[in-house]
């Protein structure tokens, strides 16, 4: 019984593992790395979950109606960026308040389009044994790690990655060294967005949509995102590792309310203990093993 | 600091401040513009959300009310006056919800009031409507316990809708209970009142959990309602983040477990939003769904659908909404004027209408509606059928002895007063 | 009204409240606040009772407005929170006016709003500055404090979560708050619907020339240092962490002060006002009136309300798209927002026959963010 019991528990934290890093990965890299506190995010989440949905009504197997998700949300991502967001690349704090009011429009246009409600679609590959709980949620939580260790590979190994680090870091350097800024800046919003499709395609058949749809993840993504600090990738992993256990664990002795209550509660005191983010306490740890080296 | 600066600003503060105050004595409640409605005509408000959190809910109740005023005007009008309309969309927002229904009674000087689907928005509301004895229907389903002399919840309370589908499920299912509700004020009445019902039906509640409304994972309550093994579910879940459930209990593999439910199917239509058969064995105790196979209510539902070409699904509300505008013509007919006072007292007088769900009639000393409820059940391919209907009246109202007829309060009650419920 | 005869002794009585860290330092603006503040006192004479009530509710938000414009626009504190202390002073006053109901409850709810806002804005800045949080990780910190709040007090519907005979009542709100009044006992001024107009009006009006004068001060001074370079200021000698400690908790008991009004008005106040839509609420004000302009901000407030609130009246469903809308297109098009943008273009316009610059450039060049 005691086993069974760990076996729900572990069950509990892939759930909600799988959800904080999905929900926070695109937030992770628009935030972290071109410092645009992107409150749109729900809304870009949102048009990955309607294309999804609509191209899977329309008759596209699910998984090619999840790229669609994915591949309009980057488009509609790059468009956005084009026409708004890259005149906000610095001004961390209007670019809150311009992507508010995006979000108030997608929101709007959304529900003026398409109605206050879109067609299910249903979860796929049925139950597991033993635990009862779906196989999709262990399918989400294999995608959630694999995309965190190919956007490690893709920014850390990459050219790419290089430039578009060397980019957000020093514009004006990376600029007089032959890199084309723009292009970089436009690419990562895109890979943001694509990444915020993605999860809007893989949630669409767990939570019915709405337009109000985005507005869930919301929350949990700013909070795992600050609570990783600079680092985003590694900050990512560690801050939802630390806030699904607190959620899960506090879920599984003393019900939802509480679980929410305490993960909310550990974040601000991880803010406070470590002001600078989970990496940032890494980065400080690494440096004190140089110093006594 | 500037010590100098501070007296002169207390100084500044004070006259400034004395100032006002004398004006203050100079005001009249209309100003000197003196608005008036824009008409002479009698005037509705139809408050309803169209955009954010409660559009889902609430377009279809806008919908209903628009289309019951255009019927009423086309034959003709309340008195033979032709019916004007106040419908701003009041966004969801508590807040402006506040501004809007003083905007209908100073500036529109609405003669009755149809407004909000939460429970928080009638109570947001409920002070401003209570200063000016302004007539207001607030038709959801809701907790009950509402005892306010201007003030009609004609929805089904939660002790009638429970009271239908509670009970039947004993018979069907067994007597062991888990219940999973909203955790706010109305989940949290309606898992009491499932617990006084189960014990009046010698059943017993063996697991309770309730879920913030933002909630939308569910992984670790489909687990304890796997460990706990009850003979039926009672779901109380509210809201779109809620409705994740029932995918989540597909894939999980509780369809064996059926659900009987007061909030789910009729208010968001979460058989026909979710794809079959998720809500498998769904049972829910209403008094009205779309889908009520009679011919009053095709009828409606036609012309509904004519009127408005993109129609969303007719919830229970919007139902309501619906005959609560024809009840209301029918006691200004009575009384023979718009004043609230005579209105009031007609439909004190025993009303009965023509609903589409049948015919009811208002109860005059609780102003609650005694609904004909049925149970609906959602088979494998969500389709509705339902049991018969029976009328079950405010009971809970009476038992604590609201009788506005006698005495105008303007109080809510609530079960955990008058019941053991530990 | 002679101005000019008195001129000598107006411009004495203003200088406490003139200096390079407000916009507005002429007669001329001087005399356009006083026609503005006037025009304000005539609403509720011209247009009744409900200009009164509405309007009581818009100069609320206002104060909670200029209570966001002076940390994060004079001290670079961005706090998406502060909907928490003007939430938490609403429901401090409703749980001791319902117990207390005679006007001494009144007086009490209103000293004792305040103080919890105050105290509680003292305990979450004394948590974040002593503790080396800062720049957008106090912004996150403070949303996710009203965030808490706003799931805390949803579920407390039971009847439990009572203080004495006040219900907290969950979801649904706590209704049935008192007016305001002060007063011992049944001896003393119950503020009615027209005066309450007056009362928030005075209390906006009084709040912005006292912080005008508190910027301007030597207080203010440091405050600005610290907003624009923080280790140079410490450098000075000046404690920063006091001065921000300082400065928030300062906004946490006006933002109080404004919830108080508003739940006054409103006998009624609901978790609502912790979630995030009305969180946002004070930063966008303060964004599109330009957060280095008190003035600016409770412009911004009071405008956007309104024009938010007459589309709501409309009942168009583009509403929200137009007000959104609205909103990216003031930000993109000025950045420092309306007030100083419009100040600049005032001083651009008077710069050949005024001799007295009315802002030093350090207030006008700041860049925008904290960051």
């Amino acid at each position: 019984m005691a086993g069974l019991g760990l076996l729900d528990f572990g069950f509990e934290f892939v759930e909600i593992f799988a959800f904080v890093v999905l929900a926070t990965v695109g937030l992770a890299v628009i935030f972290g790395m071109m410092g645009i506190i992107n409150l749109a995010h729900g809304e870009f989440i949102l048009v990955g979950a309607y294309a999804t949905t609509f191209s899977f009504a329309a008759g596209l197997p699910l998984p090619l109606a999840m790229l669609a998700g994915v591949v309009i949300t980057a488009v509609f991502g790059v468009v956005l960026e084009r026409l708004i967001i890259r005149h906000l690349y610095g001004r961390l704090l209007d670019s809150m308040v311009v992507t508010w009011g995006i979000s108030l429009v997608m929101i709007q246009l959304v529900r003026i389009v398409f109605g206050n409600s879109a067609p299910g679609i249903g979860i796929p590959f049925g139950q597991l044994p033993i635990v009862d709980g779906p196989v999709y949620y262990l399918v989400l939580a294999v995608i959630a790690v694999g995309l965190l260790g190919g956007l490690y590979a893709l920014f850390m190994w990459t050219d790419f990655g290089v430039r578009a680090r060397a980019t957000m870091q020093d514009e004006e350097t990376a600029r007089s060294m032959g890199i084309d800024t723009d292009r970089m800046y436009a690419s990562t919003f895109a890979i943001g967005s694509a990444l915020a499709g993605l999860t809007g395609a893989l949630y669409a058949p767990v939570m019915p949509i709405t337009p109000e749809y985005g507005t869930g993840f919301l929350v949990e993504a700013f909070v795992a995102v600050v609570v990783g600090g600079a680092s985003v990738i590694v900050g990512t992993v560690l801050a939802s590792g630390f806030l699904g256990t607190v959620n899960a664990a506090v879920t599984n002795v003393a019900g939802t309310f509480m679980g929410q209550v305490a993960m909310l509660i550990a974040a601000i005191v991880a803010i406070r203990l470590l002001p600078e983010g989970i990496t940032g306490l890494l980065a400080d740890l690494r440096e004190k093993r140089g110093e006594s080296e | 600091m500037t010590g100098r600066g501070v007296a002169r600003r207390d100084v500044l503060a004070g006259s400034v401040a004395t100032a006002l105050t004398g004006l203050a004595g100079c005001v009249a409640e209309g100003g000197m513009v003196g608005f008036e409605s824009g008409s002479d005509g009698p005037t509705l408000a139809v408050l309803e959300d169209r955009s954010r959190d409660f559009a889902l809910t609430g377009t279809p109740k806008y919908r209903t009310t628009m289309l019951a005023i255009e019927e009423i005007n086309r034959d003709g009008g309340i008195l033979g006056e032709e019916i004007d309309v106040f419908a701003p969309d009041p966004q969801s927002d508590n807040m402006r919800y506040q501004d809007l229904t003083r905007h209908a009674i100073y500036r529109e000087d609405v003669d009755a009031m149809w407004a909000g689907y939460s429970s928080a928005t009638r109570e947001a509301i409920r002070p401003i409507v209570n200063d000016h004895e302004q007539l207001y229907f607030y038709t959801t389903q809701y907790e009950g316990g509402v005892c306010d002399k201007t003030v009609f919840p004609l929805g089904a309370t939660a002790r009638q809708q429970l009271g239908a589908v509670v009970p039947y499920m004993i018979d069907e299912y067994g007597d062991e209970i888990y219940t999973i509700a909203a955790d706010y004020n109305f989940g949290q009445l309606s898992g009491d009142w499932v617990r006084i019902i189960a014990e009046e039906h010698g059943a017993e509640v063996v697991g309770e959990e309730y879920i913030p409304l933002d909630e939308s994972q569910f992984g670790s309550t489909i687990n304890n309602i796997q460990s706990a093994d009850p003979d039926f579910v009672m779901s109380m879940l509210v809201g779109q983040d809620h409705s994740s459930f029932y995918e989540q209990r597909l894939a999980s593999g509780l369809t064996d477990v059926p659900i009987g439910t007061s909030t789910n199917m009729a208010q968001e239509y979460e058989h026909l939003r979710i794809d079959p058969p998720a809500l498998q064995d769904v049972y829910a105790g209403v008094n009205y769904m779309e889908e009520l196979p009679t011919d009053r209510n095709e009828a409606f539902v036609e012309r509904y659908d004519e009127r408005w070409d993109d129609a969303e699904y007719i919830n229970q509300e919007a139902q309501n909404n619906y005959f609560s505008v024809y009840l209301y013509k029918e006691a200004v007919e009575r009384a023979g004027t718009f004043e609230t006072d005579a209105v009031l007292e007609q439909l004190e007088s025993g009303l009965e209408v023509e609903a589409p769900e049948g015919d009811i009639a208002l109860d005059p000393a609780t102003h609650h509606m005694e609904h004909n409820m049925r149970v609906a059940h959602a088979d494998e391919n969500h389709e509705i059928t339902f049991t018969e209907s029976e009328t079950i009246g405010p009971a809970f109202l009476e038992e604590v002895g609201c009788d506005l007829t006698s005495e105008a309060e303007q109080t809510q009650y609530e079960p955990d007063a008058f019941y053991e419920v530990a | 009204m002679s101005v000019d005869s008195s001129d000598g002794h107006l411009a004495q009585l203003r200088r406490p409240f003139e200096g390079p860290n407000t916009l507005g330092n002429s007669s001329a603006f001087w005399a356009g606040l006083a026609v503005a503040v006037a025009l304000l006192a005539a609403m509720p004479v011209v247009f009744g009772y409900y200009a009164a009530e509405v309007g009581a509710v818009f100069l609320a938000y206002a104060l909670l407005g200029m209570s966001l414009a002076f940390i994060w626009g004079y001290c670079g504190i961005l706090s998406f929170g502060q909907v928490a202390f003007f939430g938490v002073a609403g429901y401090a006053f409703g749980i001791v006016a319902i117990n207390v109901s005679t006007l001494t409850g009144a007086t009490l709810g209103l000293l004792a709003a305040v103080a919890v806002s105050t105290a509680f804005a003292a305990v979450l800045g004394y948590f974040m500055f002593y503790g080396g949080v800062r720049d957008v990780y106090v912004t996150i910190l403070t949303l996710v404090v009203a965030l808490v709040l706003f799931t805390f007090m949803g579920q407390t519907a039971g009847g439990e979560w009572a203080i004495g005979d006040a219900r907290l009542g969950g979801f649904n709100g706590m209704s049935g708050v008192p007016d305001l009044g002060i007063g011992v006992g049944s001896v003393g001024l119950e503020v009615g619907l027209v005066g309450h107009y007056y009362v928030t009006l005075g209390t906006v009006v009084a709040t912005y020339l006292g912080l005008r004068a508190l910027v301007n001060s030597q207080f203010g001074y440091a405050m600005v240092a610290t907003r624009e370079d923080e280790t140079r200021t410490e450098m000075f000698g000046y404690d920063t962490t006091f001065i921000k400690f300082a400065v928030f908790t300062i906004g946490g008991a006006i933002a109080g002060l404004g919830g108080v009004l508003f739940t006054t008005q409103n006998n009624y106040i609901d978790p609502s006002v912790f979630g995030i839509t009305a969180a946002a609420l004070p930063v966008v004000w303060a964004s599109v009136g330009g957060r280095t302009s008190l003035l600016g901000t409770v412009g911004a407030a009071l405008a956007i309300q309104f024009v938010d609130y007459q589309l709501a009246i409309s009942g168009s469903e583009w509403a929200l798209v137009f007000i959104g809308s609205l909103l990216v297109f003031v930000v993109l098009v000025m950045p420092e927002g309306v007030a100083p943008r419009l100040h600049d273009h005032v001083a651009e316009y008077r710069e050949p026959n005024d001799p007295e610059p009315a802002e030093t450039p350090a207030a006008t060049d700041y860049p925008g963010g904290d960051d």
